[in-house]
């Protein structure tokens, strides 16, 4: 038994939890998984090749396989390098209007998926602002330009911005100025400064979301299925009719398997570098990060041209959305504002329809149970898994990676085909019919992304705060709670939000799951788009969407806003006492220094509180 | 931090909160004895309201579960060994045949079984029963074909003639009841026992052709928008989609009556096989499906009845226009145990991509 393992059953806290997550592992994620894989690969008991040998065959299978490959690689690359600069541009360089610039680029985190994409399409399709305004200058231009591979790459790396505003930014929070200062002192370039000293610190957090976007290029959806054209169709949609498909399901878990297998190749890989390397500059007296000011003028014009340039591309498109949903379908369709008039009918039909705010509500419980449930698992599991390493964690680790290896459509039938009968693991009580099985299934799906950022907020704590609180004889549960927990809440609270806002219109695990009398929204938003009737359907989507645009927007307030205030006085008190000319203070993820800030305070308390 | 934590807490308490207090119906609903549980893909625009409250006065307590068709489906065949719904209408026969198939439905013969014709439904037992008539069409813009004999006539037109080709809309995903009732039309043409999955290659040739030829859909635009548009001029349609289309979008578009005919789609409502309140099922079918329900079913959302006894009250005009088309002869029984193999085939050789 090796020494990490032993030193972990020492502890009754985690044995204890150990076994409850072994539990929870086994139940919901292996053994219904296993029982639809089987179902779906030998439902008469001898395994089968068959769907390997279609998808081989098809070189539309295969085409689409490798689009989603070629995006997600291309991806990481896109995203990583906007979400790079529109970070350093809101938190690391003086840029005028920083806090306005940070809003417009947050708009990412309460919008997406195919309202999104349409948002896009009003500027840069066919019938686009964008589209319209080139045809005057170049009228032999082809009106559909924009689709393609560049238009979903284009489109996705836009919206794909989101982890990096939220994560990204908390990281560099972290960094310490004296650092810097040092550098400086030591005659180290601007740009020096930011290769040798920043980005190596935000490394960690620069794994974690680089496997977020992969998994969103895999995944990708809305995009290619709208711009992509003939040319560039990606793996998911078939994924999706095919799971919809009694007879395919074969099909759609095979692909899905094979993406999955991708995507923990891609995790063995990052945990590998990830584990190699130190990547804190924090200092046990940390000074708050300075803003630094581009000398070079030149330079500097560039990068406030950029930044606001990219402030109104993404503005526009939601801004727009807002605008469409006081409009009709036929509007929408020809993206011409001036043809049909503003009407508030849309909103009036969603909010006075008797069952239209039922939906909301039961999704909003969901999400906030969802939300709840999986951060109070994962803030003490991740901890663990961070702090010992040893075959049994890695395994763990590994197991509860597994919702990201099947799509959610498959958990689901997993599930329900699972407990529809009364089975030993739950006690022999049947599952279906009940509202616990859909929360189940959501709070399986949320672990990976929670577990993934709760350990690289672990991972950026020096291990030095710990030892001097232990040095200080501070217990473990006592050091836990007065020195890491308030190091890791920012990054758990973001998690929180988005795992929140992610779920409020989730549709493909609610169509199988939902209880039949608390349906969520997501399928509300389904029927009304389905478009086999009356309704003007498309503008309901908009509506219903600017509605979810809200919800976000007041649950990323509750997490960050109602902080910005304290935040901000907690910040001018900090840099008043060493400098006049503090760093200007966030609006939006402000959490983030206002969580920092009592980190040394903290520690110091530690063995007196 | 303590503040952090007091927001986080916060935040989750008022949200639970909120979610507690959004669910009056703990404690009813379908624990209630006498509450049905009922699926169907034909519940919106009202409909579903609608047939709440009248259902209500007949002393029936619904619950209705909004689905596209293929959830409806997926969910009834998931949920076999312990079902949640009591009673599911609005799927057409092929989805019956295979829901049938897979034993998910209980046997049943409403009151007014021999009101209908009983070879809409289950040809061959007692398991789902028609209610509503509906064509699936070939439309196209009238602007765009003004003179006689200009429109295309029959399927076929739109791939083998020159002056159609890129100018009709093809689905670019095969999950929709219309669009595979589309296919089950075109595929039933060349049905041969010895050709792939019961299709001769001369079928498997016309849906590779009228893809090949067809525009892309484009998701969450409506054909109709696109005609409006100019992209295409034709494309498919049921006939309630396309009077409510050509107001919404301002056009004016003409079905295609082929010799061979329309596929008709019959929507059918059937018992789901082990509910816990068969009784109470039972009472519902007998009157949803009956001749004075109908009827007015028909006169509020513009459909064609199968109960005989509705005709007299039902809407004339919808009744006038569905028998209007000639009913394609299509063995739904055939289509159904192979429809998957079918899309699943097309989705993989055959769509554009």
């Amino acid at each position: 038994m090796s020494r990490s393992l032993r030193a972990m059953l020492r502890s009754p806290l985690v044995v204890v939890t150990g076994v409850a997550l072994l539990w929870f592992v086994f139940t919901f994620m292996i053994y219904p998984n296993a029982v639809m894989l089987k179902e779906v690969f030998a439902p008469q008991g001898a395994f089968s090749t068959r769907a390997f040998e279609k998808l081989t065959a098809s070189e539309r299978a295969m085409d689409s396989l490798r689009n989603s490959f070629v995006l997600a690689a291309v991806l990481t690359v896109t995203v990583n390098v906007l979400g790079v600069f529109i970070v350093l541009v809101t938190r690391y360089f003086t840029v005028r209007g920083a806090r306005l610039l940070r809003l417009g680029y947050a708009t990412t985190l309460v919008y997406g998926g195919v309202v999104a994409v349409s948002g896009y399409t009003f500027v840069y399709g066919e019938n686009g602002f964008v589209t319209r305004l080139l045809l005057q200058v170049f009228p032999g231009l082809d009106p559909a330009w924009f689709s393609g591979m560049l238009a979903v790459v284009v489109v996705m790396t836009l919206t794909g911005t989101g982890y990096h505003m939220l994560f990204l930014s908390s990281a560099l929070a972290r960094i310490d100025h004296q650092t810097i200062e040092a550098a400086q002192q030591l005659g180290a370039s601007p740009w020096r400064v930011l290769r040798t000293i920043v980005l190596p610190v935000l490394k960690p957090t620069l794994f974690a979301v680089t496997v977020l976007t992969f998994l969103g290029g895999l995944a990708a959806f809305a995009a290619p299925q709208v711009l992509g054209g003939r040319e560039f169709q990606t793996i998911t949609p078939m994924i999706l009719t095919f799971s919809g498909n009694p007879g395919s399901r074969d099909l759609a878990a095979t692909l899905a398997l094979v993406l999955g297998l991708a995507t923990l190749l891609l995790l063995a890989v990052l945990n590998r570098l990830q584990a190699g390397g130190t990547y804190f500059s924090v200092s046990k007296v940390p000074t708050a990060l300075k803003k630094q000011r581009i000398g070079h003028p030149v330079a500097n014009g560039a990068v406030h041209l950029a930044a606001y340039a990219l402030f109104l591309v993404y503005l526009i498109p939601p801004l727009l959305i807002v605008v469409f949903s006081f409009t009709d379908a036929a509007t929408i369709a020809s993206g011409d504002l001036g043809a049909g008039g503003f009407t508030l009918d849309n909103y009036r039909r969603v909010l006075t329809d008797a069952a239209a705010y039922r939906p909301f509500v039961v999704s909003v419980g969901y999400a906030a149970v969802t939300a709840a449930v999986v951060i109070a698992m994962m803030l003490f599991v991740a901890r663990v898994l961070q702090k010992f390493v040893n075959a049994v964690t890695i395994t763990v680790e590994y197991l509860l990676h597994i919702p990201w290896v099947l799509p959610s459509t498959l958990t689901a039938l997993g599930l329900i085909i699972t407990y529809s009968v009364p089975r030993l693991p739950v006690g022999e009580t049947v599952l279906t019919g009940t509202v616990g099985l859909l929360a189940v299934a959501y709070i399986t799906a949320k672990i990976p992304f929670t577990l993934r950022m709760l350990k690289a907020a672990y991972a950026s704590i020096p291990a030095s705060l710990e030892e001097a609180a232990t040095l200080l004889g501070a217990g473990t549960l006592h050091t836990y709670r007065r020195v890491l927990l308030p190091l890791v809440l920012p990054a758990a609270a973001a998690v929180s939000a988005l795992n929140f806002t992610g779920l409020l219109d989730d549709y493909d695990t609610a169509v199988f799951l939902a209880h039949p009398l608390h349906q969520p929204l997501g399928i509300a938003i389904q029927n009304a788009t389905r478009g086999e009737g009356a309704s003007d359907a498309t503008a309901l989507t908009f509506v219903y969407t600017v509605l979810l645009m809200a919800i976000s927007t007041l649950a990323m307030w509750f997490v960050y806003g109602r902080n910005s205030g304290t935040g901000e006085r907690r910040s001018r008190l900090r840099t008043r006492g060493r400098t006049r000319t503090g760093p200007p203070v966030a609006v939006l993820p402000d959490t983030v220094t206002a969580g920092t800030a009592p980190t040394a305070r903290t520690t110091q308390t530690a063995p007196t509180g | 931090m303590r503040r952090t934590l007091t927001a986080a807490v916060a935040t989750l308490l008022t949200a639970t909160l909120a979610a507690g207090c959004g669910s009056p119906s703990g404690g009813s609903g379908s624990d209630d004895p006498e509450t049905l549980v009922v699926y169907s893909n034909s519940v919106s625009d009202g409909r579903g309201d609608w047939l709440k409250k009248e259902a209500g006065k007949a002393g029936h307590s619904l619950q209705v579960v909004d689905l596209g068709g293929g959830d409806v489906q997926n969910r009834l065949l998931a949920e076999k060994a312990n079902p949640v719904a009591d009673v599911t209408f609005g799927l057409n026969n092929v989805y019956f045949e295979k829901l049938k198939e897979a034993e998910v439905l209980g046997a049943y013969t409403p009151a007014w079984a021999d009101q209908v014709d009983a070879a809409l439904g289950d040809a061959t037992g007692k398991r789902f029963w028609p209610i509503v008539r509906e064509p699936v069409m070939l439309v196209h813009d009238k602007a765009a074909y003004p003179e006689k004999g200009q429109a295309p006539a029959d399927w076929p037109d739109l791939w083998t003639k020159e002056e159609f080709r890129k100018k009709y809309e093809v689905p670019t995903e095969l999950g929709g009841a219309t669009t595979q009732m589309v296919l089950s039309g075109i595929l039933s043409r060349h049905r041969d026992d010895q050709g792939d999955l019961g299709v001769g290659q001369a079928g498997w040739d016309a849906v590779e052709s009228y893809f090949e030829h067809g525009v892309p859909s484009v998701t969450n635009t409506d054909l109709y928008a696109r005609m409006a548009d100019g992209k295409v001029t034709a494309g498919q349609m049921w006939l309630s989609g396309k009077a409510t289309r050509e107001e919404q979008y301002k056009i004016r578009t003409e079905a295609v009556r082929p010799e061979t005919g329309v596929p008709m789609v019959v929507q059918q409502i059937g018992l789901v096989n082990g509910t816990k309140k068969a009784g109470a099922a039972k009472k519902f079918i007998d009157w949803f499906g009956g001749a004075e329900v109908q009827a007015a079913w028909s006169r509020e959302f513009h459909t064609a009845p199968a109960n005989k006894g509705a005709l007299a009250k039902a809407d004339a005009g919808a009744v006038e226009e569905t028998d209007s088309f000639t009913e394609q002869d299509i063995d739904w029984t055939f289509v159904a145990a192979r429809l998957d193999r079918w899309t699943e085939k097309i989705e993989l050789e055959y769509l554009p991509n």
